[in-house]
């Protein structure tokens, strides 16, 4: 799956989480499943906020971290692409944009 | 920076644990909204009373400071929840804090509509009390004549909106026979069960319920069942689904952690990652143990569970320097709980009677040689001590009378 620079992410609003440390434990209330996210994760994380596309939230990790821009947008799509399979994010139509 | 390494290996349930209790962070809170019930339970440790609950406004404010706090799991209990009218605006506040919810109920009150309800506002886990599954022997129990049948009924109504069910079945003397019932319905529901042994004296030190519990001699039976070993917690169906389908990955099934590793030399989680609330705003270590740190009418959460004395001295308790029970040389058999040493033994460090007997038990069950407890080494030699002193003084006065 690909991240198309149009879309936005969303957490699943039907998730249970906490930030605990560094990491970000999720909880899915369907399955019954936990999921822990490392300190990057976690960053991603706390700045998915149905706004912000693969390509935004890659800008800010890349700043944080200071890793190149092409690194921090291939590990962004990556762990979009990830989180997405696992329902803990959702895409949706970034404001303005289109979903072709 | 990687996918694989973005998420966490598995046991994710152990490190949670570990991260919590080595920062205190309240990860788990048992908050009971009422002590009111329409059930009347025999063993029951709760008076049936509103002493001044806590109004609508000040549950929204308790949970909005455990979510600050970092409380991930929650757990509404009582009393029986649905007689609170503003349940449904306190799991709401709990769905967008983002709480893990979990009920605990009698479920009498379930209907569809309500069961849906709760399905919307993200509770995971309804913990139900089935004392047998026999309507006599259940609503002798609940003096509710036909609860065990409108209970029964609500099961379907929750599963169907893909809610997690657990049995819950309290042993006491009324039900020991029926516990093979129980395990027999949960098993043809297809839901998981816990049988517990515990049975305490009411939060005031009443120790009527006492009466009901179930002597050790006659727990052998039980303690010898093969079938037992299914009320561990297991994932369910989805969750090991999930963890096969993803087994590098960030998977893996929620549990209690209630027996996990990560306590190493702690008593239990009581004070050190969880606690307990009650309808008025106590807080406590934990539900069974009845030292309240403070109230949040007076003061933030935060304050209390950070700053009290109670809990400080509770977080200073390792197994390993209990007076007695350090010595105990059955100690792996025991299921020793702090908050019982206190009501039943005075003595929060101590050793008691119930918690021993169990020990001997199960050390004998599992082949040793004539087991014995420390505490009950002591009394043996204070017995013979004083057998001794006896015979001492009667040869004294005897040799004096001749």
């Amino acid at each position: 799956m690909t991240t198309k620079p149009s879309v936005s992410w969303q957490k699943n609003p039907a998730l249970a989480w906490r930030e605990i440390d560094d990491a970000t434990v999720i909880i899915s209330p369907t399955d019954s499943v936990m999921h822990e996210l490392n300190d990057t994760g976690s960053f991603l994380w706390k700045n998915i906020d149905g706004r912000r596309s693969a390509a935004e939230l890659a800008g800010l990790l890349a700043e944080s971290y200071e890793v190149s821009p092409d690194v921090a947008l291939t590990d962004t799509q990556a762990l979009l692409d990830e989180m997405s399979t696992r329902k803990l994010v959702v895409p949706i139509p970034a404001t303005g944009g289109d979903l072709r | 920076m990687t996918t694989s390494a973005a998420v966490g290996a598995t046991p994710v349930m152990d490190r949670l644990i570990s991260r919590t209790v080595r920062k205190h962070q309240p990860l788990s809170v048992h908050f009971d909204l009422t002590y009111r019930c329409n059930e009347r339970c025999v063993h029951c440790y709760l008076d049936h009373d509103d002493h001044g609950e806590l109004s609508t406004a000040e549950c929204l404010a308790v949970i909005n400071e455990l979510a600050q706090a970092g409380t991930l799991f929650l757990t509404f209990s009582g009393g029986e929840i649905f007689l609170r009218p503003d349940l449904y605006e306190i799991l709401a506040e709990a769905r967008r804090l983002h709480f893990d919810i979990s009920l605990k109920t009698n479920a009498l009150l379930v209907t569809p509509e309500r069961a849906e309800r709760l399905r919307e506002f993200g509770v995971r886990r309804v913990q139900i009390s089935v004392y047998s599954d026999i309507p006599e022997v259940h609503d002798a129990i609940t003096k509710v004549p036909g609860s065990l049948q409108r209970t029964l009924a609500a099961i379907p109504l929750l599963l169907e909106q893909g809610l997690q069910v657990k049995l819950a079945c309290p042993l006491m003397r009324e039900n020991l026979l029926a516990y093979r019932g129980v395990m027999d319905l949960a098993e043809k529901i297809g839901v998981p069960y816990v049988l517990d042994l515990t049975i305490t004296p009411m939060m005031d030190g009443n120790e009527g319920p006492l009466a009901h519990r179930i002597p050790v001699s006659s727990l052998l039976p039980v303690m010898q069942d093969p079938k037992l070993h299914a009320c561990m917690p297991q994932p369910t169906a989805e969750a090991a689904l999930a963890m096969q389908e993803y087994p590098a990955a960030i998977g893996s099934a929620v549990s209690s952690g209630i027996d996990s590793e990560a306590y190493e030399d702690l008593p239990c989680s009581a004070g050190h990652n969880s606690c307990y609330i009650s309808p008025y705003g106590d807080v406590y270590p934990c539900v069974q143990l009845p030292q309240a740190a403070g109230n949040l009418r007076r003061k933030r959460f935060n304050d209390i569970w950070y700053h009290a004395p109670q809990l400080e001295r509770l977080r200073g308790v390792r197994e390993s320097q209990l007076p007695v029970c350090s010595r105990c040389e059955i100690r792996s058999y025991c299921e020793r709980c702090p908050g019982l040493a206190l009501m039943e033994g005075g003595d929060l460090l101590g050793a008691y009677e119930r918690a021993c007997e169990l020990a001997e038990q199960k050390a004998r069950l599992a082949g040793v040689t004539e087991p014995i407890s420390a505490l009950h080494k002591e009394q043996v030699a204070k017995l013979m001590q004083a057998t001794i002193e006896n015979d001492s003084a009667s040869v004294i006065a005897n040799s004096g009378s001749h």
